[in-house]
């Protein structure tokens, strides 16, 4: 299994979730999803990487992107959470109170 | 090409393929219960990926901990969630031609990265090095003996995570009874018991009559 | 007592004295204030004599270091004393004035509310001109130097709620700065050729600065020059010397014992003693000696003419003493340092004692000081009128008076000086001499003799003053008589200043005096009457007599006859009038230009507001950017990342 094949599935996914983020752009839902996806693609080009060099620092970074990762997705569904209990909706449209 | 090796190539290209159509399902998913499960399925696949890599221990954690924990969290907020669809949905297909185009265009240069800078390299099979440690050791010696800091740091942040998370959703709603630590701490006796005379002068008790 | 002792005894006494009065004045009161003060300064006198008495014995200078004031780089500024013949001369002289002005403010003043913050201001200037004459070097010298202008300044506005006073004070400062600056100028060029700014150095380097051109060049100025030319400034300022004499009339605005004290016997002559002092550095420079001497004639006649129109007493005898500074200058210009010191010295008495006697008037006149609204006076008040008289004779130079000495030492002196411009400046010191008669007996005609002009109400309360008034009349006046008698043999002919003063490259700068080393006092009067100098003075008392009290109504027509030089005196030669209009309003527009376009427009407007409105419009323009969109946020994030990519992978 060639290096080059785990790092096209990567790149695949990864273009795929950088996609959806632009496809389902009103939907914070999906918009997290698609982060973790590309979160997933990285991870995935770390491992394969890792197996080639056969070290383990990419399995290390992996394990902390996954921590990180965990971290991102509990504080982003409280957000979520406390957006959609605000504005009874998840549309991204609505949560503009930043703006300029 | 041994067997085993065709073996390998066999059960990649299946998983990746897998993974790749999951991770489209998340993207063109109408609904966002129907895009978790799919996101869910995706970890499977990468999972397995994973452990074909040899990286079997992050292939179990990414299960385990990811799937079994992140994911039905966010499978639990969504169905919680009442989510308009039709809202939702809107624009979909307007920003779909620009979302191929800048998709492609990445997936292009992260493929010249791979391919044209690195050609020859990416195209052999990795060294076959058998481990002298099985993954999960090794990568427990590196964790907890030399990463130790890094370690610490991210469980730290972890626990920064859980009490956002926590802070961001708690709330006071009127008329629903909570536990208030301050109040019953700083309670005292004379305010929450209160001695009643049961029989007070002039009243006929009870039992008054035998004695 | 040792010598350093006693120098430290005539600089402190009154320095404390001013500072218990003037700090302490509610506890002392007044008795206390006058009593303190004046016996410091009485304490300071007979110190300074005895000073006189040991140097007497001793010519050499010598030289105490007090204190080290401040190491820099090197350089060592002490604070100490150069005792030589001059500085204790100097002492005993201006000791001896305060003294005098003291005991006469307690009459002057003694209806004044600031009585004790008077005496305490009388003392600290005395404190302070003790220090600028005892000082060893430049900066000490400086620092008394600077100590006697503000002093001035505090005493010129002592009655500051009169807007006359203020202004005048004020004007007394600021022309004074210009002097300093070019002192400190001076001061620099001194250091930076010298090193340091010890008198021994400067003296012993001054040969070598005669020779050394400024700034390292090859041609042009000498650095003795250029420090003898700046420094001259400073004591130009100091002197009230032209240009810069415009402040000494108006500080007369001040109370008459500070008009005594100050403006005529010893603040003004620190610019004498300063080009005294540094002789050894003056003489090594012909250009700065010719400028002096020019300088000094010119103020000499020039000023003295304005005395003839001045209407108001103290300010005849201010501008007496601005011409009679100018003779100084011309002396020391010429080169004899020793008539210019000994002109000082008379002229301390006998200003002093004509500007108390114009107080005394003043004060019989209550407070009035036109002498058109005068006349007569001497009926009323003999003391005053004949202790005045004595002044007249010692300022007019009439032989055997004071003043006639050392003037006419001075005269002479110039007369046969070397220095380039000496003819001319003998001229105006001739004509000066003329002058100084007519003004003077104008001013004594005009106050003493004639009828009275004054009201009824102060006719009727005319009388002689009280004893602490006429006493330092009596007292000064005995030097003004005698002082030119007992001095002119040591202090001339003698070796008196053996050593003090620098000599020129040739020619002896005492004139005549010093070449009949034997010459008596009796034997120059009697020459004086062959001088052209005696007529001239003749002259001059003749025409003041013949104008105001024989034909009283001839200067009225004079003035009409001659209109343009009428306007052209009372109007002071317009130097009043081109400082206010030229440097002034320049001034007053350079500011106006520099605050709404330098510091309005540019750093406030400019910079600082300018700064904070550009912000605030790239913030403008930048906000829509901020539009709150998510998801635009997000694209942009991406495309950055795409191109980013591409163009590290294209380059």
């Amino acid at each position: 299994m060639p290096l080059f094949d785990d790092l096209a599935v990567s790149a695949v996914v990864f273009a795929i979730a950088l996609a959806g983020m632009f496809v389902n752009r009103k939907n914070l839902v999906v918009l997290l999803m698609c982060i973790e996806l590309m979160l997933l693609a990285v991870n995935t080009s770390f491992v394969a990487w890792s197996a080639w060099w056969g070290g383990l620092s990419g399995q290390v970074a992996v394990f902390f992107v996954l921590t990180v990762a965990a971290a991102e997705a509990a504080i982003g569904l409280a957000l979520l959470v406390v957006v959609f209990r605000n504005k009874r909706s998840v549309d991204v449209d609505t949560i503009d109170t930043l703006k300029g | 090409m041994t067997a085993a090796h065709l073996l390998v190539e066999g059960v990649f290209g299946f998983f990746a393929t897998v993974l790749v159509i999951s991770a489209l399902g998340v993207v063109v998913a109408r609904n966002p219960v129907h895009a978790a499960l799919f996101l869910i399925l995706s970890f499977f696949n990468a999972a397995v990926l994973w452990v074909l890599l040899g990286a079997e221990f992050l292939g179990i954690v990414l299960v385990l901990v990811y799937v079994g924990a992140v994911m039905v969290l966010l499978l639990f907020v969504v169905m919680m969630l009442d989510i308009d669809l039709v809202v939702i949905r809107r624009g979909f297909v307007r920003h779909a031609p620009l979302a191929a185009v800048v998709a492609l265009l990445l997936a292009f240069e992260i493929g010249y990265v791979f391919w044209a800078r690195h050609l020859g390299l990416v195209s052999l099979a990795p060294p076959l090095r058998p481990g002298t440690l099985p993954n999960t050791r090794a990568l427990g010696l590196r964790l907890y003996r030399d990463d130790l800091y890094p370690f610490e740091i991210a469980g730290f942040l972890l626990l920064v995570g859980v009490v956002a998370a926590i802070v961001l959703t708690l709330t006071h709603r009127e008329g629903v009874r909570r536990q208030d630590p301050s109040a019953q701490v700083r309670v005292e006796p004379a305010r929450r018991i209160r001695l009643v005379d049961p029989f007070p002068k002039g009243t006929p008790g009870k039992g008054g009559e035998g004695g | 007592m040792s010598l350093d002792d006693l120098v430290l005894g005539v600089l402190l006494l009154p320095l404390a004295a001013a500072l218990i009065a003037g700090l302490g004045r509610n506890l002392v009161g007044r008795t206390g204030a006058h009593v303190l003060t004046i016996l410091a300064v009485a304490l300071a006198f007979l110190a300074s004599a005895l000073i006189l008495r040991r140097v007497l014995a001793d010519p050499r200078p010598h030289v105490f270091t007090f204190y080290t004031w401040m190491m820099s780089g090197g350089a060592r500024f002490a604070v100490g004393a150069w005792i030589d013949r001059l500085s204790a001369l100097m002492m005993v002289v201006v000791t001896f004035v305060s003294l005098a002005v003291h005991v006469y403010t307690i009459g002057y003043m003694h209806d004044d509310p600031g009585y004790a913050r008077f005496f305490s201001y009388l003392s600290l200037f005395t404190f302070a001109m003790l220090l600028l004459v005892v000082a060893n070097n430049l900066l000490e010298l400086f620092a008394g130097w600077e100590g006697v202008g503000l002093v001035s300044y505090l005493l010129i506005g002592f009655w500051f709620e009169r807007p006359s006073a203020s202004r005048a004070a004020v004007k007394a400062f600021l022309l004074n700065r210009v002097g300093d600056l070019a002192f400190l100028l001076g001061m620099a060029v001194l250091f930076a050729a010298v090193h340091t700014l010890s008198f021994r150095a400067i003296f012993a380097a001054a040969p070598v600065l005669g020779r050394t051109p400024i700034l390292g060049g090859s041609g042009g100025m000498t650095v003795a020059t250029a420090a003898a030319l700046l420094l001259f400034v400073g004591a130009s300022a100091k002197s009230a010397q032209i240009p810069l004499h415009a402040w000494l009339p108006d500080s007369m605005e001040g109370p008459t014992p500070i008009s005594a004290l100050i403006h005529a016997a010893t603040m003004v002559t620190a610019g004498i003693y300063l080009v005294a002092r540094l002789s050894p550095l003056y003489v090594q420079s012909a250009t700065a000696l010719s400028v002096v001497l020019l300088i000094g004639a010119l103020t000499a006649f020039f000023m003295g003419l304005l005395g003839i129109v001045a209407t108001d007493i103290k300010r005849v005898i201010a501008y007496s003493t601005i011409s009679q500074l100018g003779y100084m200058c011309a002396g020391l210009g010429a080169g004899a340092f020793a008539a210019g010191i000994f002109h000082l010295v008379t002229h301390a008495f006998f200003k002093a004692l004509l500007f108390l006697g114009a107080g005394s008037v003043i004060l019989a006149m209550h407070h009035e000081q036109d002498m058109r609204k005068m006349g007569g006076l001497r009926r009323f008040m003999p003391v005053t009128y004949i202790t005045f008289l004595v002044g007249s004779f010692a300022l007019v130079a009439f032989p055997g008076f004071s003043g006639f000495f050392s003037k006419d030492a001075i005269i002479d002196a110039v007369g046969r000086s070397p220095v380039a411009g000496a003819s001319l400046a003998h001229l105006l010191l001739l004509g000066g001499v003329f002058v100084t008669a007519l003004y003077t007996f104008r001013m004594v005609f005009l106050v003493f003799h004639g009828e009275p002009r004054m009201d009824e109400h102060t006719r009727a309360h005319l009388h002689e003053s009280p004893l602490v008034v006429t006493l330092p009349l009596v007292a000064l006046a005995i030097p003004a008589l005698a002082a030119g008698w007992v001095m002119f043999r040591p202090l001339l002919g003698g070796s008196f200043f053996a050593g003090v003063f620098g000599r020129l490259p040739h020619g002896h700068p005492l004139g005549f005096v010093s070449r009949n080393p034997h010459l008596t006092p009796l034997a120059f009067v009697a020459g004086a009457f062959s001088e052209p100098s005696f007529w001239l003075m003749i002259a001059g008392i003749a025409t003041a007599w013949y104008g105001y009290l024989y034909r009283p109504a001839f200067p009225a027509r004079a003035a009409a006859a001659f209109h343009g030089l009428y306007r052209l005196f009372v109007q002071k030669y317009y130097v009043d009038v081109f400082y206010e209009v030229i440097c002034a309003r320049a001034g007053w527009l350079v500011g106006r230009g520099l605050s709404t376009g330098g510091d309005r427009l540019l750093i406030d407007g400019g910079l600082v507001n300018g700064s904070a409105r550009l912000v605030g419009a790239m913030a403008r323009r930048l906000r829509p950017v901020q539009n709150g969109r998510l998801y635009r946020y997000a694209f942009v994030m991406i495309a950055a990342l795409v191109a980013v990519l591409g163009y590290a992978l294209l380059t």
